[in-house]
């Protein structure tokens, strides 16, 4: 399968869960990594599955180099459908109410542009006791394979 | 990945002619080209190697600390109750074990090494030291008993090997500042034990804590609450508190949308609980004299009110940072450093130490690219600079491998609330680092 996992980062956390991602994904399959900032949303690929991880600034907002990505997702609408893609959120949950906003506002938009989300959102809380790597690689392996289900069915 | 890396490697002797050849420096399969000297392995130095390795994994980049442990700030400044923001370090730690950082612990440029020295032994040399004193206010009786430096205040609670002891503050502390450094402060000396589950602050500051008698806190801004610098997340964080009642005195509303921001956090805390401890904010007071005879018992203020007097059991001062002298750096800043970041052929300042005490762990990170880019442009490698051997004969450095000795230490020894307890002197970070199993 084709990967494509897809960054917003500002102290560079997401990043490296990133890179983790990308390391154990690329026995199995063709995988790339990208910052959000390099990449323009209307570019994304119907053969390719993009694995979006994202943590959440300041108070909920989006990461620094996530702004551009979904600027461009609110303001040309670019017709998304058919573009798979799965969220990873990072937070710290000391900050109950905007605890992994930055993802969900990712996602969303995403899905407004007529994205398709496979699997379910799964989040990190830097101030828990999980490393995320051991939280978001079970979970990449269960939507990689839904995502397989989904794509024989079609 | 330091495996094999040692002074003895890289030289074969030859005793006829008694010139040293110098061999290729290896690190696993990559040899080693240019060689790059951080001075201070916090978040500014550590983000500045991650930077430098990814662009160039050739490069031999060697962080050096004064402390026998890395990470600077991200363990003696940030707040021991903010342990996610801390976990960057884990980021930080990859440096060293997967792209090929070396730490050298317990070193002080300027004292065990000349920096002369230094920058003749590396191909290029980076001062990130950071600021560690408190910048002065300049006012009558600041030198009385009982006025505190935030930095000092900061250090002490984060249980940094050359922290003072935590002083009494009294009943009425008056905290001098309107940025993050002033919230951490107030947060933790407002908050209950239970409030500081899951921190790692050490034994002694949660004693000191515990044992504050504190009835009135006022947080004194000298700026209109318009330029107030709190992250809005931090003054929300305060709401949280349940040992408090917040009393946030009438401020004009701004136009500006980052500071409506602002202002709302503080607006949403006003009236916030119903606890014994009254935390009151005050803006737009440049305090004028510290009052007092033997220790301070008052801080005088001009607004636009008039003059007033703060009734205050000790003042902490949290107005910024400064040098303490070390590196020359008002030498080596007196002609202005380059935007990013170059101080002299060879030389370049990163981070605080180089554009003073603003920005965040994330403005460090960006920061330090822009300083990489710079770096590497202009990098020029001489395979005759000899890197660390210059280091060889210094007693009790630490390296990597030596904090992760104290890492797991201290992990171990954590109280069942706490995540981690921190050895507090120097002598017993060194003696954890040479315990081997």
């Amino acid at each position: 399968m084709k990967i494509c996992v897809l960054y917003g980062t500002e102290t560079g956390n997401a990043e490296m869960l990133a890179d983790d991602i990308e390391t154990a994904l690329s026995d199995d399959h063709q995988v790339d990594c990208a910052n959000l900032c390099d990449v323009d949303p209307a570019d994304l690929g119907k053969e390719t599955f993009h694995v979006i991880v994202c943590s959440t600034y300041g108070d909920g907002e989006l990461p620094e180099s996530a702004r551009p990505f979904a600027q461009s997702l609110e303001q040309n609408r670019p017709d998304l459908s058919g573009i798979s893609f799965a969220v990873f959120g990072l937070g710290d949950a000391e900050y109950a109410e905007t605890f992994t906003h930055g993802s969900i506002r990712l996602a969303d938009l995403l899905k407004a542009c007529g994205a398709t989300q496979i699997g379910e959102r799964m989040t990190h809380d830097a101030s828990g006791d999980d490393m995320p790597e051991d939280l978001a690689l079970p979970w990449i392996t269960e939507v990689l394979a839904t995502f397989s289900e989904q794509s024989k069915e079609v | 990945m330091q495996a094999g890396i040692s002074p003895q490697d890289s030289f074969t002797e030859l005793p006829a002619a008694g010139v040293r050849l110098r061999m290729a420096e290896t690190r696993g399969s990559i040899i080693v080209s240019g060689k790059i000297a951080i001075v201070g392995a916090g978040p500014s130095g550590c983000y500045l190697a991650q930077a430098l390795l990814k662009s160039r994994p050739d490069l031999q980049v060697d962080l050096i600390d004064a402390l026998p442990v890395p990470f600077g700030l991200a363990r003696y400044g940030v707040a021991a109750d903010h342990q996610g923001t801390k976990a960057v370090t884990r980021q930080f730690s990859r440096i060293f074990e997967r792209q090929g950082a070396r730490f050298f612990g317990n070193l002080r440029i300027g004292r065990d090494v000349p920096l002369e020295q230094l920058r003749a032994a590396y191909d290029a040399t980076v001062l990130a030291a950071g600021l560690s004193a408190d910048r002065r206010l300049n006012i009558p009786g600041e030198d009385l008993p009982g006025v505190h430096g935030s930095a000092k205040l900061t250090r002490a609670l984060n249980e940094h090997p050359q922290a003072v002891s935590l002083p009494d503050l009294g009943s009425h502390p008056v905290i001098l500042g309107n940025g993050n450094v002033a919230l951490d402060l107030l947060r933790l000396m407002c908050k209950t034990p239970a409030e500081l589950d899951g921190s790692d602050l050490g034994p002694g500051p949660t004693a000191w804590l515990a044992a504050n008698r504190i009835e009135r806190l006022t947080i004194v801004g000298r700026s209109p609450a318009a330029h107030a610098k709190f992250d809005p997340v931090m003054v929300r964080e305060l709401g949280k508190l349940s040992n408090v009642s917040i009393e946030v005195e009438k401020f004009a509303p701004s136009d500006d949308p980052d500071t409506q921001k602002r202002q709302q956090a503080l607006t949403d805390i006003d009236g916030h609980g119903e606890g014994p401890v009254r935390v009151v904010f005050r803006f737009g007071l440049q305090p004028t004299a510290i009052e007092g005879v033997d220790r301070v018992t008052g801080l005088a203020v001009e607004g636009t009110g008039g003059r007033d007097v703060i009734k205050a059991t000790s003042i902490i001062t949290a107005i910024g940072f400064a040098s303490a002298g070390d590196l020359g750096r008002e030498a080596l800043l007196s002609g202005g450093a380059l935007p990013d970041g170059k101080l002299d052929d060879g030389l370049y300042g990163a981070g605080w130490f180089r554009h003073g005490p603003r920005g965040t762990i994330a403005q460090s990170r960006s920061d330090a690219q822009a300083t990489a880019a710079m770096i590497l442009k202009e990098l020029s490698i001489d395979p005759a600079r000899v890197g660390n051997e210059i280091f060889a004969g210094l007693p009790e450095l630490i390296d990597f491998a030596g904090w992760q000795r104290i890492d797991a230490a201290e992990q171990a020894l954590a109280a069942p609330s706490r995540c981690r307890r921190k050895f507090t002197s120097t002598d017993d970070l060194l003696h954890a680092a040479r315990q081997r199993d």
